[in-house]
């Protein structure tokens, strides 16, 4: 699962505080955070119809004024986000933050990371202390309704499998009834495994809990576990670096739950929701065309309509703006400084030996689909 | 000691092995005691994998700060070092003429004596600075360390010399240094890019040094009759005793922003700072609240009676009985401040734990079990700088004869 929760004996009392306040701060309406509401410097955009929207204090204009995106991350999610020993924040969820920086300021390095424990994630988001939080964070319901984020579309499609022996006699998990699973301690792992087994009717005889990954590799080699259930992209990246060799291990076909790994801004603000959605959008659209950070020069010349209003070539009538509050050639900057889905998959996530299953386009029937960009 | 001093077997006879009760007492803790110490060398320096601090030894000590502008860490350092030596080389000499004031000349010690006491003193300090260098790639360190060491014994030596009078300018020096020092170190960057041990130090002793005057008028309100300010402080005192850490730095934090605009707070390394401060004040103004109450109220009366108006009689009477009074209990507060700076990673910022926790899931160290290594590192550097305060903490003791009368 992607909570991760060592932490929660830290932050249980601390965020009884905060969650109080959370509450309290409710009662004022969205505005009560807004952080440039006093100097009146409000976001303005005109749609393509010629009205002017004005909202007060938008995120996306303080971002503008800043000329930096606050992004919270977690730097030790291998493949997500890990802090180089040069302090580069190196990841998919870290390039996710390029992404909407690039696509709002231009300039895919304007990103202030902040590292966040998996208690303080929402807090953070609500004070507005950050404006986007991309730190492998499964959409729920609960935490769209209670959190007070407003999450966009997934980046990344994760679900909770299994990954047993590879000499072990289980092929699904309805063999494994009576086995042993371990998962890690303080996530929804637990919980997924359990209402698994009983929805296929059978028990486990024990689902034993760890702190640390490597506690879990060290109870699963000395033959404690039959199972070690996780996020598929957990497990896989497990299973590459396991002693014995990734072949010593195999995870089944069967994925139990559903984990969409969503980016999420504050509650009540459109505009920025839209600015990341879009942005994030861009990099599915771009593959879907076949643009990516190596060949983008040759679109520049498109004949194709479609391609020229995504890359914001000047046309007769000027160029096209949705009215989103990006600069036109947004997705240019997104996929010259960043690149397209496929590259930040394939440079991030593909070392972990994850396969781009759920997310590969709807073209090629995937779940990664851009609405139309006109 | 008063004992004769007697032989090495003797010694053993006598304080080991007693009786049987002692004998085996001695052996079960000689086989608990190696075996600790086995296992601890064996880790040290055969089992443990040190790559994993040495690739992340820059972002451990300095965290994120910024490659092209660490010589101004380095400036810094120098200049610490250098103004430490002036002032020391100055208090030494006045020493030395008190004491031939006093008819009781102190005989100038022998070098190899004298970095004998040094090493005594700073061995921990000292320790950790040669594994550093050690487990440096480059030379540059070595060429740091070598400066420091070098500005330290001229600046001692330029303090030696110096007139007396030129010295009393001198103690400004290490006053005005941090003011001048800090907006050096921010520069161009601010503050939030500081990271590692340098930010661990940064909050401690900013916290420390700005904690304890807010301490003492806290606990000087709260000792007073007027009403407002005795019921101020106590509420202050109450409140922030009352709340735990955690809950501050994630309020100092995150907390702030439903309250107050964003961008209308100073920055979060200072917000922290403040929360500290103010946490550490109130545990401050209760320990100083109960040195005052340990000054026998005759001190007070004799005060009085020579005429000395009441803030002199504070200062000059009362507060310095109080103070040397509750030095360990102050040390004690300040060694758990030190420590409790940790907390910060709760909030993301990259200290020295969280740097610990983040560089084992690298690409190439995870999945390798080694927090051992790097959380053993981390602990390390605490433990030089709570175990050198709490030292420097007794050498006062010593100095100012607490305990003794």
């Amino acid at each position: 699962m992607t909570t991760r929760g060592r932490r929660s004996r830290w932050g249980a009392a601390a965020l009884t505080l905060t969650l109080a306040l959370a509450a309290c701060s409710d009662d004022d309406g969205g505005e009560g955070a807004d952080p440039t509401s006093e100097d009146g410097t409000g976001g303005e955009t005109e749609d393509s119809t010629g009205i002017t929207l004005v909202q007060e204090g938008s995120a996306l204009a303080a971002i503008q004024e800043r000329g930096s995106v606050r992004c919270g991350t977690r730097d030790a999610l291998p493949g997500f986000a890990v802090l180089t020993p040069d302090g580069d924040h190196v990841g998919f969820d870290a390039d996710f933050c390029r992404v909407i920086a690039a696509a709002i300021l231009g300039d895919a390095e304007a990103v202030e990371f902040v590292d966040l424990a998996t208690e303080a994630r929402f807090t953070a988001l609500q004070s507005g202390e950050i404006d986007v939080l991309v730190r492998n964070t499964t959409w729920t319901a609960g935490r769209d309704g209670s959190e007070g984020a407003t999450f966009l579309q997934p980046t990344f499609y994760d679900g909770q499998g299994m990954m047993v022996a590879a000499d072990s006699p289980y092929q699904t998990v309805a063999d494994m009834d009576g086995a042993t699973v371990c998962v890690a301690a303080g996530t929804t792992t637990e919980g997924n495994v359990a209402s698994e087994f009983s929805r296929l009717g059978i028990t486990p005889t024990e689902v034993l809990s760890f702190p640390e990954p490597e506690l879990i590799q060290d109870a699963f080699i000395a033959g404690r576990c039959d199972g070690w259930s996780s996020d598929v992209s957990q497990l896989t990246g497990l299973r590459s670096e396991f002693p014995d060799g990734p072949e010593a291990l195999r995870i089944l076909e069967d994925v139990f739950s559903k984990e969409p790994l969503a980016p999420a801004v504050a509650d009540g603000d459109t505009e920025l929701a839209q600015a990341v959605e879009w942005a994030i959008f861009a990099t599915i659209q771009a593959e879907e065309f076949g643009i990516d950070s190596t060949n983008i020069a040759e679109f520049a010349e498109s004949e194709d309509p479609l391609i020229r209003t995504f890359l914001g070539t000047a046309e007769e009538g000027g160029t096209f703006d949705p009215g989103l509050g990006l600069p036109p050639d947004y997705a240019v900057q997104v996929i010259t400084q960043v690149g397209n889905y496929a590259e930040i998959f394939e440079e991030h996530l593909a070392p972990l030996g994850l396969d781009r299953g759920l997310n590969t386009l709807w073209s090629e029937g995937g779940l990664l689909y851009a609405p139309p960009y006109r | 000691m008063s004992t004769a001093p007697m032989s090495p077997a003797t010694w053993v006879r006598h304080n080991l092995f007693r009786n049987r009760r002692d004998a085996i007492t001695t052996v079960i803790a000689a086989v608990v005691v190696g075996w600790v110490v086995f296992q601890t060398l064996r880790f040290v320096f055969g089992t443990a994998r040190w790559e994993v601090v040495r690739a992340n030894l820059t972002l451990f000590l300095v965290g994120r700060y910024p490659a092209d502008e660490q010589w101004r860490i380095v400036a810094v350092l120098i200049a610490a070092a250098a103004v430490a030596g002036l002032v020391t080389g100055v208090l030494t000499k006045r020493r030395r003429r008190a004491a031939i004031a006093d008819d009781a000349p102190l005989p100038p010690l022998p070098f190899a004596r004298r970095l004998g006491l040094i090493g005594a003193r700073y061995w921990p300090a000292l320790v950790l600075l040669l594994v550093l260098l050690l487990l440096a790639r480059t030379s540059t360190p070595w060429v740091v360390a070598g400066a420091v060491i070098v500005a330290a014994v001229v600046g001692r030596l330029v303090g030696g010399a110096l007139p007396p009078k030129v010295g009393i300018v001198l103690y400004a020096l290490p006053v005005v240094l941090p003011f001048v020092a800090l907006p050096f170190l921010t520069g161009p960057l601010g503050w939030d890019d500081w990271g590692g041990m340098m930010l661990t130090i940064l909050l401690a002793t900013v916290s420390m040094i700005a904690c304890f005057p807010l301490g003492l008028l806290l606990a000087l309100g709260r000792r007073s009759t007027l009403p407002a300010l005795r019921g101020l402080s106590i509420g202050v005192i109450e409140f922030f005793r009352g709340v735990p850490l955690v809950a501050l730095v994630l309020m100092s934090d995150v907390g702030l922003g439903f309250f107050f605009p964003r961008d209308a707070l100073p920055g979060r390394v200072v917000r922290v700072t403040i929360a500290f401060t103010i946490f550490t004040a109130a545990y401050v103004a209760e320990i100083v609240r109960g040195g005052l109450q340990s000054v026998p109220r005759g001190q007070t009366e004799a005060a009085q009676a020579l005429g000395l108006p009441p803030v002199r009689m504070m200062a000059l009477v009362v507060l310095p009985q109080a103070l040397r009074n509750v030095i360990p209990a102050l040390v004690g507060q300040f060694i758990s401040l030190f420590k409790d700076t940790t907390l910060v990673f709760i909030i993301g910022f990259l200290d020295v734990l969280s740097v610990a926790d983040n560089v084992i899931q690298q690409p190439d160290f995870r999945g390798q079990g080694l927090f051992a290594e790097s959380l053993v590192f981390a602990a390390a550097l605490f433990w030089v700088g709570a175990y050198t305060l709490s030292r420097e903490s007794q050498r006062i003791e010593r100095r100012l004869g607490v305990g003794s009368r």
